[in-house]
């Protein structure tokens, strides 16, 4: 599947986007023989047959690993190995804290339903769920903005992932100056998910006959809902946080592009504007490949949380 | 499941417990039609109503809106560059001498047709091919599906890109265009639904009338899955705005002169510390806007829902 959709990329973005047009303007013209023969050193001259490129671009990837250059040369592999590693910095960690608090926030409101707490709970995460990304990171930027004004130091910093001067201890203290706000403005926006889906199927789970006698046999709430309601309830969840990865990735886009981080999701932008169609279709492998993982780690977590499905 | 059925199930209940006086109650107490007892339940959904009431606003809002502006949004101030808000301008002008206030207005209408758009269509289309695919079943059936699983693998939001980049940005190309990659998720859905309606005996009964088999998915099926369509339709216009939104922010969507909220909240980022009018109207109707929405359907689908307690009892 992954194969067949890199495939498909490849084809709509050779129809779509035209590196011809970089060479427009350009002062002294250059004639068309020029252009073609600049284009043919990066395999996207399109007066050659579209065939012809693919089986050159296809041998080049699954030969040499080599996902074709951008049209003003630079090859492709280095900037995604670069920026996937900008991007999992940012994502890994918005990754763990928005499941983690998603889940936990799911349990707190379930356990108390209808009582005031699940009900501002259940408010606040309508509202997160629902503000658009772009509001809410520009809000958090005003915000951290206002606060390094008062504090009359630098405390977070707004743009980009990292400073080019700091070294040794100063780089880690660095780092987590430029991850705290997109972290946050990933974790308010994704966290609401997570918690509404945990909080009805462990609503529906409490109420499950196995779960009443677990109390009947003089089991606490707090542990008939840990040790029985919960492990069900999780199955679902585990389920759809796996699959949310790839949608991580694409709802990173905005978030990076606001927050200035050099990662995939900005090199995607920046692939669409520049004609590069090779990156264009790098990017899209990477996203099917998400997907394709995203898939392999649902399984691999419901073997882990059922005990119904067992591996031979 | 059918307030009806809860109803019957009510009664029957009622009739073997030989509590005469349950049934009886039943009876006596003027039956609500199934459209009078979701209102009722949605009334006493407190944001739900707040919601629908926003919503209203906003909608009249992008309407009439336009009408106390002093300004087109196309008319550009010289005199005023990146105004804060006045008298004159209400909610400030851009670098290039926008009014933002006409801006917003018209973003605002922008962003509801297109949601309005996406969202109708996707619903049409999705309950029509899901339940046409679940009734018919066979081989066309099998293509319908080999369709959507496709379509689930493709990267719909790099297409969504490519082709608007395509359009120059003309918003009815984007809206077309967001509806051909957003209809296969909620179609899924209807054909699993369906997948038991099919099953049921009215179903059968009007098949062997002689009733034609679109016309079945169409005065059968369809309106059995009606409420699950309204929650979708609602929250598709949740999602259409997110998306427009994101897409004019990133440059891919609507484009200039036309603005879109998206578009008036990217253009207000690059200025959003030292112009903060730019992004705070345009952000605030936003929010409004998709907030609103999502409590509507939220309400609606406890209104629906026959064992949702959330909305009291009915």
């Amino acid at each position: 599947m992954v194969v067949v959709a890199t495939n498909i990329t490849y084809f709509l973005a050779n129809a779509f986007l035209d590196p011809r047009t970089l060479f427009v303007g350009r002062r002294p013209p250059l004639t068309e023989q020029q252009v073609d023969t600049l284009l043919q050193a990066n395999n996207l001259n399109s007066h050659e047959s579209i065939f012809l490129r693919w089986w050159t671009w296809a041998k080049d990837i699954v030969l040499h690993w080599d996902w074709g250059n951008s049209p003003t040369g630079d090859p492709v592999n280095g900037e995604i190995a670069f920026r996937i590693g900008v991007s999992a910095e940012l994502l890994l960690g918005a990754f763990v804290l928005y499941t983690i608090i998603g889940i936990s926030l799911g349990i707190y409101s379930a356990s108390r339903q209808y009582k005031v707490s699940d009900r501002i709970v259940q408010a606040t995460s309508i509202i997160t769920l629902n503000i658009p990304v772009v509001v809410m990171s520009l809000a958090i930027v005003l915000a951290a903005i206002g606060f390094n004004q008062k504090v009359g130091i630098r405390m977070f910093y707004v743009t980009g992932s990292s400073s080019a001067d700091a070294h040794g201890f100063g780089k880690i203290v660095d780092l987590l100056q430029h991850l705290t706000l997109p972290t946050i403005s990933l974790v308010i926006i994704s966290y609401a998910g997570t918690q509404m889906l945990q909080r009805s199927l462990l609503l529906d789970t409490i109420s499950a006959d196995y779960v009443r006698m677990a109390r009947a046999k003089g089991l606490t709430k707090a542990q008939a809902i840990r040790k029985h309601a919960l492990r069900t309830s999780l199955i679902p969840v585990a389920t759809q946080v796996a699959f949310s990865i790839p949608g991580l990735f694409t709802g990173a886009v905005l978030t990076e592009t606001i927050f200035n981080w050099q990662g995939m999701g900005q090199y995607f932008i920046d692939t669409l504007n520049k004609m590069n169609i090779n990156g264009v279709v790098a990017v899209a492998a990477f996203g099917a490949l998400m997907t394709a993982i995203g898939a392999v780690l649902a399984d691999i977590a419901v073997v882990v949380l059922d005990p119904r499905v067992r591996v031979h | 499941m059918s307030v009806n059925d809860v109803r019957d199930q009510l009664a029957a209940s009622a009739l073997e417990r030989g509590d005469s006086t349950g049934a009886a109650a039943m009876s006596r107490r003027k039956r609500l039609s199934r459209r009078e007892l979701y209102t009722r339940r949605f009334l006493r959904n407190r944001p739900a109503v707040a919601g629908l009431i926003i919503f209203v606003m906003i909608v009249l809002f992008s309407i009439f809106g336009g009408l106390p502006a002093k300004h087109s949004y196309l008319e550009t101030d010289f005199l005023n560059l990146s105004a804060a808000p006045s008298a004159d301008h209400w909610f400030g002008t851009n670098n290039a001498g926008n009014d933002l206030y006409a801006e917003t207005v018209h973003g605002l209408q922008r962003s509801l047709i297109i949601a309005l758009i996406v969202s109708t269509g996707t619903t049409v289309i999705s309950a029509v091919v899901g339940a046409a695919a679940a009734y018919f079943g066979g081989s066309f059936e099998r293509v319908v599906l080999g369709v959507i699983h496709f379509l689930m693998v493709v990267p719909t939001f790099l297409i969504l890109a490519l082709f608007s980049n395509r359009s120059g940005g003309s918003w009815i190309v984007i809206a077309v265009i967001m509806l051909l990659v957003n209809w296969f998720w909620p179609a899924r859905v209807v054909w699993t639904l369906s997948l038991s309606i099919r099953e049921r005996d009215y179903v059968s009964a009007s098949r062997y009338m002689g009733v034609s088999g679109l016309r079945i998915v169409v005065r059968h099926i369809i309106p059995n899955i009606g409420s699950l369509l309204i929650i979708q339709f609602t929250l598709g216009v949740v999602g259409a705005v997110l998306s427009e939104t994101g897409l004019s922010f990133i440059g891919f969507g609507v484009k200039p002169p036309d603005v879109s909220l998206g578009a008036l909240i990217g253009s207000g980022a690059d200025t959003v510390s030292s112009a903060p009018w730019l992004f705070y109207f345009p952000a605030a109707a936003l929010t409004l806007l998709t907030v609103s929405m999502a409590l509507v359907s939220d309400g609606l689908r406890d209104a629906f829902d026959p064992t949702s307690a959330a909305g009291g009892r009915a």
